[in-house]
């Protein structure tokens, strides 16, 4: 699954984004742990890994999820998903990274220009192109990609892996465009620095150490996922990566979510639950209630939250979140960034962080059960 | 041989300068196509927020667009009562100003419950939940939205009152039904548009604000899916022009979060 070498053109003006807000949450002390795993992922360190330093286990998942986890998608249909999806979801600062990652892999601003905004119209291959259509309709979920759908990928030579490493790629970007856009993550000056003379004069030593990096990371090797702990999401999602080492990155990822205890899992459990019901996603949204009845919630309690996205046996910060939780389904940027802030006041920071990455894995995974209806 | 040297460098220099030429075209060629790739990609984001993606996508690819599909959704129809004779009393320039002022405020409480303003007619605004993305808790929305317009009209006639103009009172009729939803219209004027009989249920639902007294009306439709935490009062079951039987409806007096009325 390769891309042609693209053309060489102009540059062009980037695009507006409209304002991005102050960060949700305040700078704390970032664990070495975390950064010495963000080099090793990304062969850097974000500089906003201070900001999520009070909720651990998001930081981790950020650092698998933010390098190509799979046997099957090559590095640059990678990025390209990425760009595409980031684009799609708003995300500045996603997409700002995808872009300079993509400019020092020597892709020039003519070629992404277009790319972003109209892909059909550049130079792809028939399997790139299918690739990031199908990424998008992930991505959008409204409609959720058909059968249609994946018989048009087969048809360009996809095998049913392949697939279903595509859609967890654009589902990677889901998470990533929710925790950067929702708590308006800094945006990192790297893009800014891809436009200056000097980078131009470093590109070659940048690629270099990139490449170091993934060859240092060697390829994503295929493993079991360790047991899942009782009472996770997911399971069926991740019988349906199976074939990949995607599914023990986001087996880990959800692991990690549902141990925490910074929110109570019924909170977390009726989080997942309004956002497959938003998504239309049944086989999340069972899930989720064999969850809420593990906390004691009755089916008619559920029934009555899921139906009216509240209940007056909610109590206060749940009565905020549930609500909150279909919002970070669909959603323009500032808008959502002020509903996160109204949603969470009087939460601390590991509160707000748990509350932003569990909307934003459950996002991810009720896009990626297509993979049990249609594959 | 020096005039085959001179001969080889003029050609040589020719050929440079055609070169050259041929660049600057391509440049500006370039330039402009940039310049109207932005402009469509601003006219393409302005669209999205009245038709869906996929609608957008077709139109801006092939110039036009035969999705059109059968949905159900919530229908909010708005109109200011007594706008005639205000119309009348008021300066044109000041009739505009107070009338945009109000459709901004009703927009914005629209599109913060999910909503989607489908168009202004006259002093009236037709807004849609569940018509460019699926959503299960259109009706809700719907009516959560009316609940906020009511109090951003409160707010906006403050501000009028302050500067001696009139206040406005709106009424606002509600209901679900399913439509058929697409492009409409001809090679020249194209909106994204919802058919169906229940768009004028819903206008007429809402001149029934004015028989009844009150401000938020909504139909049986959306009473039988609606969170019990909103306070209703039922109306007397009134005819409507063009429906045989008499439609029940329901005044929306608040919502109680604390409280549910009873089933």
């Amino acid at each position: 699954m390769t891309s042609p070498a693209p053309s060489r053109a102009d540059d062009s003006r980037p695009v507006d984004w409209g304002v991005w807000g102050e960060c949700l949450v305040p700078v704390g002390t970032a664990q070495a742990d975390l950064k010495a795993e963000l080099r090793r992922h990304i062969g850097a360190t974000p500089s906003w890994v201070g900001r999520i330093s009070a909720c651990p286990w998001l930081g981790f998942t950020c650092a698998d999820f933010m390098s190509n986890a799979t046997l099957h998608v090559d590095a640059q249909l990678w990025q390209l998903i990425g760009l595409v999806v980031s684009r799609d979801n708003s995300c500045r600062y996603c997409y700002g990274i995808q872009r300079a990652t993509l400019k020092i892999f020597g892709h020039p601003e003519e070629y992404l220009a277009r790319l972003e905004r109209d892909f059909q119209s550049v130079a792809l291959s028939p399997q790139a192109r299918a690739a990031l259509t199908f990424a998008r309709k992930i991505s959008r979920a409204d409609p959720r990609p058909s059968a249609d759908d994946f018989a048009g990928l087969a048809r360009v030579g996809f095998s049913r892996t392949d697939v279903a490493e595509i859609a967890f790629t654009a589902a990677s970007s889901v998470f990533m465009n929710r925790i950067a856009t929702i708590l308006a993550l800094p945006l990192e000056p790297l893009e800014a620095f891809t436009e200056s003379w000097f980078f131009r004069l470093i590109r070659p030593l940048m690629v270099l150490q990139s490449k170091t990096v993934m060859r240092l990371q060697g390829a994503p090797r295929l493993a079991a996922p360790p047991p899942a702990p009782p009472g996770a999401p997911g399971t069926a999602v991740l019988a349906a990566l199976a074939e990949s080492p995607a599914a023990a990155v986001l087996r880990r990822g959800l692991d990690r979510a549902w141990s925490s205890d910074l929110l109570p899992r019924r909170t977390k459990a009726l989080m997942a639950a309004v956002i497959a019901k938003a998504l239309g996603c049944t086989n999340g949204e069972a899930e989720a209630r064999t969850l809420l009845g593990a906390e004691g919630l009755t089916s008619v309690d559920v029934d009555e939250i899921l139906a009216n996205l509240g209940s007056a046996k909610l109590d206060a910060r749940d009565a905020r979140l549930v609500p909150f939780a279909r919002d970070t389904v669909r959603y323009q940027a500032p808008a959502i960034q002020l509903r996160a802030r109204e949603a969470t006041v009087g939460l601390s920071p590991g509160e707000i962080l748990e509350a932003v990455g569990v909307a934003a894995l459950m996002n991810a995974v009720s896009r990626l059960s297509v993979l049990l209806e249609a594959c | 041989m020096l005039a085959l040297a001179i001969g080889s460098a003029m050609a040589a220099l020719m050929a440079i300068a055609a070169a050259l030429a041929t660049r600057r075209r391509a440049v500006a060629v370039e330039a402009r196509l940039a310049t109207a790739s932005r402009d469509l990609e601003a006219i393409q984001q302005a669209f999205s927020r009245f038709a869906p993606a996929a609608v957008v996508e077709d139109i801006v690819t092939q110039g036009f667009s035969t999705q059109s599909e059968k949905k159900e959704v919530t229908i909010l129809f708005a109109d200011v009562k007594g706008f005639t004779p205000l119309a009348e009393r008021l300066d044109p320039a000041v009739l505009v100003r107070v009338l945009n002022g109000y459709f901004a405020g009703m927009s914005r409480a629209i599109e913060r419950h999910s909503g989607h303003v489908s168009k202004f007619i006259g002093d009236g605004i037709l807004a849609v939940f569940g018509a460019l993305e699926s959503n299960p808790w259109q009706a809700n929305d719907a009516v959560h939205a009316a609940l906020a317009m009511r109090s951003a009209l409160a707010d906006y006639n403050a501000s009028l009152r302050a500067q001696e103009l009139p206040a406005l009172a709106i009424g606002i009729g509600i209901h679900r039904g399913t439509v058929v939803a697409g492009v409409i219209g001809s090679a020249d004027l194209v909106e994204y548009g919802l058919i169906g009989a229940a768009v004028n249920t819903t206008a007429r639902v809402e001149k029934l604000t004015r028989t009844h007294d009150v401000d938020i009306l909504v139909t049986a439709a959306v009473q039988e899916v609606l969170d019990r935490r909103f306070q209703l009062r039922a109306m007397a079951a009134a005819t409507l022009r063009g429906i045989s039987e008499p439609v029940q409806t329901y005044a929306v007096d608040g919502f109680e979060a604390a409280t549910p009325r009873p089933p």
